[in-house]
């Protein structure tokens, strides 16, 4: 089994290349073709066209696209993104910093969606046929109807505001000391050894990450709750029941076991929405996260920032995806014997 | 006495419609059976034979219930017992063998963890006793390499395997009643017997009492000490086996047995059953007789009054009004048809290989020949038989010759053109010189489509422009050829029965006029009834419109029927082929003979 994951991982990294390349070129070129001139920006407004024109040699945006592009690829291959033209740091470690805190919103975004939605998926399941299950069937939909960021808003006047519960500013308290080992806060407080920090962490990121996670549970519900009500018509679920399995124990440990497949199927292409979706939620909680470092940067016009970023969604995707099926791989053996 | 295991008195199970109105689906069953006997329980598919199972179970489908009536286990009233009670005898006093072994097991969960589960229910609490006790109960059950088998998933494994493990669970509480529903229906018959010599072997172990669920007369006198013919929810006749099948009282079963081709009896026609048992929805306005419509002594009696199942020998009971007719039902003799000219061959296969690739982890590979090195021909207008078991290799062959696999090696010549041509020409070609008629006669119908526009897909290609009064007067054609009314073609496939679903594709097959017929399976799975209508179609058509069968069967008895010649399938190669009468009157090959003994009933 392991040496099928491995495999499994080992091709999808050699796909991932040339995917990175066309996303990479691709980004290029739009960046390029867009009316914004970085030289520009980054002068003081009453620097003349001489200076500006120097300035645009100096950052070598006078050569031909073909040539910046391999300029970029060779450096980026060399792990040099370049410097960002408005905050003047070295682009590798802004990435560096908020990445991390973008990918932990969004696991624990994904967390909460998954628990809700297999609650639900689950309740839905017990209560089909009856009037509660018509009836929160309805409610699910309300949740889905309503976007990311209004849920966002909402939690804010609600529980931020109106009935003080928890933050909705940033990643930590500023009375703490921020610890810096991987970048991942929920990890780096656990290392120092400081649960309080960590409560603080996940307080911080409570309401962002079920904002985000809300509406994406309402689908992994249905999926779930559909393909139980399939799996319980199965000859195995009736077998078990004529051996006196009792009911809970056919749930739990015959159909979810089955159910959870196209769950995941689901959730491994809901993660790139869900990804995507940090952004918006990211620039409403004042998030430090790779969304607001993009946003700022699609501000200043600033084109090496904008790369990495695009180049660091697209590989959080791909790496995201493939976990996702080799976790198939694990929890479906007929996938295993070819 | 011996106290009863099972007993049904006046047993009635009644489905509640949508309009509020209430249909018998079985009505009035009684039997005792007691401890070491084996019942069987022998119908058509809709004669309620599975209901007698999912009452005890309390597994009804909705809208069903015990509206009269008794069933009770070792005198407990299974009817009004509890839930909870119920379950507790489920698994322990009470055991089941399902139909579909390969879907009956749970394809996330290993052999070993289904087992595991079942016996820590039966109290053995500790790991290393649940494993010894699985290893020495599937032992029990003929299945070498116990512990690796307790490592695999159910997918791994063939269907006759699964059922064994099902039957070594079924018989490890050491059961009081074990119910048996068509356990061997979805097995080859060389596994059949098996599973039937082992049924008997565990009964006899441990002392259970079985009910045998089957439509198969043939397996019923093989395995049952007594047998219960039901139709159309009714018992019509019940009686010791031999007593019973070595002269049937009730036109039905007689009939049954009639529409059964044999292996070794002498040739004789087949008694095909006109219409079909009435289905549920059409039992609510029947009078008299429920058989009265499709029998052949029908009398004046019989269309206006039912008859109840009543003694009319010493242990026999028929629901008849005319038994002493019974056996003098015979075969209208249609004649045998004279042997057809054969013409110059049709289909020409030359050292046809077929081999696939199955990878294993990273890097090593394995090749297996499905097919390997087959040379046949079959001539114009000549019906050739195809058998072996499942993964011989036939089904492949069949998929060569149409064009839906390509062959590694070899050659295939259709009418002279050379079938590897996998051009575009050559295969319209060669679907207008052969045509295919698939196993499951449900999955191979579009649902979307209506039975019209279905027979006549094959013109959408050969003939765009046709109109559409032309195709529909075509469709109109087929179906009368294959004994279908034209109202048919407006229905959707779902609105008919397996033996139309059937008929229909054979109609669309024949659309092209094709001059080589293959037909993979295509009556196994059937009732025997409508099995026997099927057969007489065939030859039939055969005798109007002229074209070569090649018919792929695990069914001997059916290619003894219908095949002039036969070719024997085992491992990928042909082992034995020949005139049909001769190679089953003499076979050569150990392999045959093998297949010619697990045919029940012989």
């Amino acid at each position: 089994m392991i040496v099928q994951v491995l495999g499994l991982f080992a091709r999808r990294l050699l796909v991932a290349i040339p995917i990175l390349f066309v996303v990479s070129a691709l980004v290029f070129v739009v960046l390029r073709v867009l009316p914004v001139d970085p030289a520009a920006m980054s002068m003081p407004p009453n620097a003349t066209k001489a200076e500006i024109e120097m300035k645009r040699q100096e950052m070598g945006l006078d050569r031909p696209l073909p040539e910046q592009y391999a300029i970029w690829l060779d450096k980026t291959v060399k792990g040099d993104l370049g410097s960002s033209i408005h905050f003047r740091r070295a682009v590798s470690s802004l990435i560096a910093e908020t990445l991390p805190a973008t990918v932990e919103l969004a696991l624990l975004a994904m967390l909460i969606a998954a628990a809700l939605g297999f609650a639900g998926g689950l309740l839905l399941f017990h209560l089909r046929g009856t009037w509660r299950g018509e009836a929160a069937d309805l409610g699910s939909t309300v949740l889905m109807s309503a976007p990311d960021f209004l849920w966002g808003l909402l939690f804010i006047l609600a529980f931020g505001v109106l009935w003080p519960l928890l933050p909705f500013t940033g990643r930590l308290a500023s009375s703490f000391a921020r610890p810096v080992h991987t970048g991942f806060l929920l990890l780096d407080t656990l290392i120092e050894g400081r649960p309080d920090m960590f409560l603080d962490v996940v307080k911080h990121m409570l309401l962002p990450a079920t904002a985000l996670g809300l509406a994406f549970s309402v689908p992994i519900m249905r999926v779930l709750r559909s393909s139980l009500y399939e799996i319980d018509h199965a000859d195995y679920i009736r077998q078990a029941r004529l051996r006196g399995v009792s009911e809970g124990r056919i749930l739990l440990r015959h159909a979810l076991k089955n159910a959870v497949l196209p769950t995941l199927t689901l959730m491994g292409v809901q993660f790139g929405f869900l990804f995507g979706g940090t952004l918006l939620i990211e620039v409403i909680y004042s998030y430090p996260g790779l969304g607001n470092l993009m946003v700022d940067a699609v501000r200043n016009a600033d084109l090496p920032i904008i790369q990495a970023v695009a180049l660091a969604y697209a590989a959080v995707v791909l790496i995201i995806n493939m976990i996702v099926d080799g976790l198939y791989l694990v929890l479906n053996p007929r996938l295993r014997t070819v | 006495m011996t106290a009863s295991m099972l007993e049904a008195k006046n047993l009635t199970v009644e489905s509640r419609l949508a309009d509020g109105c209430r249909l018998p689906v079985l009505s009035g069953i009684s039997f005792a059976l007691e401890t070491g006997k084996v019942l069987g329980l022998v119908g058509e598919s809709g004669a309620g034979k599975s209901m007698l199972g999912r009452t005890i179970a309390q597994l009804l489908p909705p809208g069903f219930s015990v509206s009269a009536g008794s069933l009770s286990f070792a005198g407990r009233d299974l009817v009004r017992m509890g839930a909870q009670a119920r379950r507790q005898l489920l698994g322990r006093e009470i055991a089941f063998i399902p139909q579909e072994p390969l879907g009956a097991l749970n394809p996330v969960m290993t052999i070993g963890a289904q087992f595991g589960e079942h016996l820590s229910r039966l109290g053995i609490r500790a790991e290393k006793r649940r494993r010894d006790e699985a290893q020495v109960l599937l032992e029990a059950v003929h299945l070498p390499r116990a512990v690796q088998l307790l490592r695999q998933y159910p997918h791994e494994l063939s269907g006759g395997m699964c059922q064994r493990v099902l039957i070594a669970m079924a018989f490890a509480s050491r059961p009081k009643l074990v119910i048996a529903d068509e356990p061997t229906t979805a097995l080859d018959a060389t596994i059949q017997a098996r599973i039937i010599g082992l049924m008997g072997e565990m009964r006899d172990a441990y002392g259970a009492a079985l009910v045998f669920i089957t439509h198969d007369l043939r397996l019923a006198a093989k395995f049952c000490d007594e047998v219960m013919v039901l139709y159309a929810g009714r018992a019509v006749e019940k009686g010791e086996t031999r007593d019973l099948l070595s002269a049937p009282l009730h036109p039905y079963t007689r009939c049954l047995q009639l529409a059964v081709p044999s292996l070794s009896a002498p040739d004789r026609d087949l008694f095909t059953l006109p219409g079909e048992m009435p289905g549920l929805a059409r039992l609510a306005g029947l009078h008299g007789c429920r058989f009265a419509r499709r029998c052949p002594n029908v009398g004046e009696i019989c269309r206006n009054e039912e008859p109840k199942l009543s003694p009319v020998a010493p242990k026999r009971e028929a629901a008849c009004f005319r038994t002493e007719m019974t056996l003098d039902i015979k075969v209208p003799n249609q004649g045998i048809p004279a042997q057809p000219k054969l013409a110059s061959p049709l289909l020409l296969v030359e050292a046809l290989e077929k081999r696939y690739r199955s990878r294993r982890g990273l890097l090593a590979r394995t090749e297996l020949a499905a097919v390997d090195g087959v040379s046949f021909t079959v001539s114009e207008n000549e019906f050739v038989g195809v058998v072996g078991e499942s993964g011989s290799g036939k089904s492949t062959l069949a998929k060569l010759i149409i064009g839906l696999e390509t062959p590694s090696s070899g050659r295939i010549e259709l009418g002279g053109h050379d079938a590897s041509d996998r051009s575009e020409n050559a295969r319209r070609r060669r679907l207008e010189s052969a045509q295919m008629v698939f196993q499951d006669p449900q999955s191979a119908l579009n649902p979307r489509r209506r039975v019209a526009s279905i027979v006549t897909q094959v013109l959408e290609a050969a003939a765009p422009r046709l109109p559409a009064s032309a195709r529909q007067l075509r469709a109109e054609e087929l179906l009368a050829e294959v004994g279908l009314s034209a109202e048919l073609g407006a229905r959707y496939p779902s609105q008919l029965s397996g033996g139309q679903k059937q008929r229909v594709n054979i109609a669309r097959a024949l659309c092209a006029t094709p001059k080589l017929l293959i037909a993979d399976e295509i009556v196994s799975g059937l009732d025997v009834s409508v099995q026997a209508q099927l057969i007489a179609l065939l030859r039939r058509l055969r005798r109007e419109l002229s074209f070569a069968l090649l018919l792929i069967s695990h069914d001997l008895a059916v290619v003894r029927k219908l095949c002039e010649r036969v070719l024997v399938m085992w491992r990928g190669k042909i082992v034995e082929q020949g005139v049909t009468a001769e190679v089953f009157a003499r076979p050569r090959h150990p392999y045959t003979r093998e297949l010619i003994a697990a045919v029940p009933g012989e």
